[in-house]
């Protein structure tokens, strides 16, 4: 058979990556970005997420996907930051929305529920839309935070049990709405 | 409520749930983006910072350099038509020897497109072949397959005015190593990773371009 050359021609490793962003993350990466940000910032953040998985090419494990949502998220992290710096420089300008406000609204709403997972901690609520939203195993999901299987199966239990006491608080509360009209945060 | 019914409901609130598919135009507008970075220098910790477009072209240059004019993108403009398709009508198999002729490109300085089937589904020519011989510039070729093109006895690849190292990515035809050649309508090689030694990725992607 033939010899594989030693180096790859530029342009058939191109044609790799092409394959595996087609085929197995533009869609997924999409999703996760539209989960946690406004339109605009999730374009610019799966630019800049396909740029680092283009440069780290070699590194792309088996399966890809978890590997390139930890990509994802960090270079998500990065875009937040700066927006937040940019804030304080020109405070007026309100580039990113409350995630789930931003764009047209897909999928229908839940209010209790994302009011219960806003009153978590990040981490918390992250777990849980890697768990349901994105689908992903404990093992995955800890490809993803960069933590152990094991940490992330604990903390998953004890996040979903939070998820079902804050929900519980938020459903309460809408049982007497008006009456207050505030649902106290205990933590 | 049991961790089942928390995924539903989970599920059943995710935002993302009905998007459609991107926009092919976007998703290959992202991909020209992202590979417009030049991994030869890949030193620069993985922070946010856009590359400069012009490491492409360094990119490119190890590659080979097509003046994609166009749609056909690969067709190159230099050298005449100095090349004859093989014999016409169509006949699977020839009476006498036959020999397709195509010729390489000169080096023209042009930027590649990515290898992908649907460009090298247009190719006129497409054979798994190997090198039998290679003398004064034309590499003498024995099919085994032809993806596309009038099957002839032999291809034959005249290189004499070719640098072959650019035109072929590291790859130089040698005596005795298969390959996989494409060519336009014109009688030239698709170069720029269309044509080159035989690997299972350049296999696929003529299998995904000519496959059944």
């Amino acid at each position: 058979m033939g010899t594989e050359p030693e180096v790859e021609h530029p342009n058939i490793r191109r044609a790799r990556f092409e394959t595996l962003v087609r085929d197995e993350l533009i869609e997924p990466l999409r999703r996760f970005l539209l989960r946690r940000t406004d339109p605009a910032t999730a374009d610019d953040v799966l630019a800049e997420t396909l740029l680092v998985c283009w440069r780290r090419f070699d590194e792309v494990p088996e399966p890809a996907l978890p590997w390139a949502y930890g990509v994802a998220r960090n270079c998500l992290a990065n875009a937040q930051r700066s927006v937040r710096r940019q804030e304080r420089v020109a405070a007026k300008l309100a580039v990113v929305d409350s995630p789930r406000e931003a764009g047209d609204p897909v999928g229908s709403r839940d209010d209790a529920l994302h009011e219960a997972l806003e009153r978590l901690r990040d981490s918390d609520a992250e777990l849980l839309r890697l768990w349901a939203w994105e689908q992903l195993t404990p093992a995955e999901i800890a490809t993803v935070l960069d933590v152990t299987a094991n940490a992330v199966s604990i903390r998953l239990h004890r996040s979903r049990q939070e998820l079902r006491e804050e929900l519980g608080k938020v459903e309460a509360a809408a049982g007497h709405e008006e009456s207050e009209g505030g649902i106290s945060s205990d933590r | 409520m049991t961790d089942d019914e928390l995924f539903d409901r989970l599920r059943a609130a995710d935002p993302a749930a009905s998007l459609p598919p991107a926009d092919p135009d976007r998703v290959a507008r992202f991909l020209e983006e992202a590979m417009t970075d030049d991994t030869l220098t890949e030193s620069r910790e993985t922070g946010t910072h856009h590359r400069s477009p012009l490491t492409w072209l360094v990119a490119a240059a190890a590659a080979v350099l097509i003046a994609g004019a166009g749609a056909g993108a690969f067709a190159l403009l230099n050298t005449g038509d100095d090349t004859t398709p093989p014999t016409a009508g169509g006949e699977p198999t020839a009476p006498e020897s036959t020999v397709t002729e195509l010729t390489m490109p000169g080096a023209t300085a042009g930027r590649c497109m990515v290898p992908n089937a649907g460009l090298l589904s247009q190719a006129a020519y497409a054979v798994d072949a190997e090198a039998i011989s290679v003398a004064d510039g034309v590499v003498t070729l024995d099919a085994t397959e032809w993806y596309a093109g009038n099957p002839t006895d032999q291809v034959e690849v005249d290189q004499s005015s070719a640098d072959m190292q650019a035109l072929i990515g590291a790859t130089e035809f040698e005596e005795g190593q298969r390959y996989l050649v494409a060519g336009t309508e014109g009688g030239q090689v698709m170069v720029c990773g269309f044509s080159g030694a035989y690997t299972d990725t350049l296999a696929a992607l003529y299998s995904e371009a000519f496959g059944s």
